[in-house]
């Protein structure tokens, strides 16, 4: 399900994600939607590389999860030998953070199911008031 | 041990680590090739190639963080792993309800630990080395002909090429329908066969073969006794 992300979501997330971002180990995120894109790593000159893990990672996992059946995609972890990344949908959004590999990233996908949730809820609000105003 | 033992073994570990965790519904490995090495039993046909070529190209994009050791997939009804194992990768999936630790234990213990014993048990090929080369048959005739095969020199170069350099003195053929035979090979002096895509064969390995010119033929090296591939 695709729902247009609200200013306030979206500025809900960004908040998180800056919390995220001064955490230790955390080496920057890419966060994008069909339109736009806000990056922020440590190493400007991985841009481009590190842009086109993230837009891999969501496309091999939806390709897997058909593959092998496993349903909607939740999460993506890649791991490598010098740093791993998590990378989620939110809404229109497609996350990828990158950490180096101490960094527990179940911790990090709590903090931003938290966020999840908070959209799902929401919607579900949002879609609620529309069937008792009809 | 031939290559096909060595992926029949790996085969039987992948459907013996299923049938332990039933959990798991799916678990293959390929290489960076891309080509598959061992694919457990499944229930269900499923097509592999396209999740193949979709990893190659996260794989290859992974150089970025180190090369990739492990992809997870955290689906709603499940989950979908990469691991790399030694050179290759093994991929698996398995349900919700599947003990993630045990998972943990079959990519990181149990698989390697597999590979590493075939490996040291026989220094053997993977199965991506050679696919059979589809050649056709042409009598060889002559009074010094022995049992001695004659296929292009440049297969042979190919061969031996992959194979460190070793030397090919011998080959399998296997016909159609399935009979297979060994022989030694040297490569085709006369010219006018030269890279047709022939394998002349004498007379004598005709006749046990049960095949006749202009049949086709799958043939590959032997790899001789004792030299260790490095992949």
């Amino acid at each position: 399900m695709s729902v247009k992300d609200k200013p306030e979501e979206l500025a809900n997330l960004r908040f998180i994600l800056e919390g995220i971002r001064s955490k230790e180990g955390i080496i920057g995120y890419i966060l994008r939607n069909s339109k736009s894109a806000s990056v922020d790593l440590n190493d400007p000159a991985k841009i481009i590389d590190y842009a086109m893990l993230s837009a891999e990672l969501l496309e091999t996992g939806e390709v897997a999860t058909e593959i092998f059946d496993v349903g909607l995609i939740n999460c993506v972890v890649i791991e490598g030998n010098d740093v791993k990344a998590l990378s989620l949908v939110m809404g229109d959004q497609r996350l990828s953070i990158f950490m180096s590999k101490e960094v527990d990233h179940n911790k990090i996908l709590k903090e931003l199911d938290l966020t999840r949730h908070t959209q799902r809820r929401n919607e579900r609000f949002k879609q609620n008031n529309e069937k008792s105003e009809t | 041990m031939s290559e096909d033992i060595y992926a029949n073994a790996l085969k039987t570990a992948l459907t013996e680590v299923r049938n332990i965790c039933p959990d798991i519904t799916r678990s293959f490995i390929f290489t960076k090739d891309g080509i598959i090495i061992a694919e457990a039993a499944q229930d269900a046909e499923a097509s592999t190639e396209r999740a193949i070529y979709s990893f190659q190209s996260l794989i290859e994009k992974a150089d970025t963080i180190g090369g990739l050791n492990t992809f997870l997939v955290n689906g709603s009804k499940g989950v979908a792993q990469i691991s790399r194992v030694n050179n290759m990768y093994l991929a698996l999936s398995a349900s919700k309800k599947a003990d993630m630790a045990f998972i943990q234990s079959v990519a990181r213990i149990i698989i390697p630990t597999v590979i590493k014993l075939l490996e040291n048990i026989a220094s053997t090929p993977l199965k991506s080395t050679f696919s059979p080369q589809n050649l056709i048959v042409e009598n060889l005739t002559g009074l010094l002909v022995g049992e001695t095969a004659q296929i292009d020199n440049e297969i042979l170069k190919q061969w031996s090429k992959n194979l460190n350099n070793a030397r090919i003195d011998e080959i399998e053929i296997e016909t159609s329908d399935g009979k297979i035979a060994r022989c030694k090979v040297k490569a085709i002096s006369e010219r006018e066969f030269i890279g047709k895509g022939l394998i002349r064969i004498p007379e004598k390995i005709s006749r046990t073969l049960e095949v006749e010119k202009g049949e086709q033929l799958k043939v590959k090296p032997i790899i001789p006794e004792g030299k260790k591939y490095e992949r």
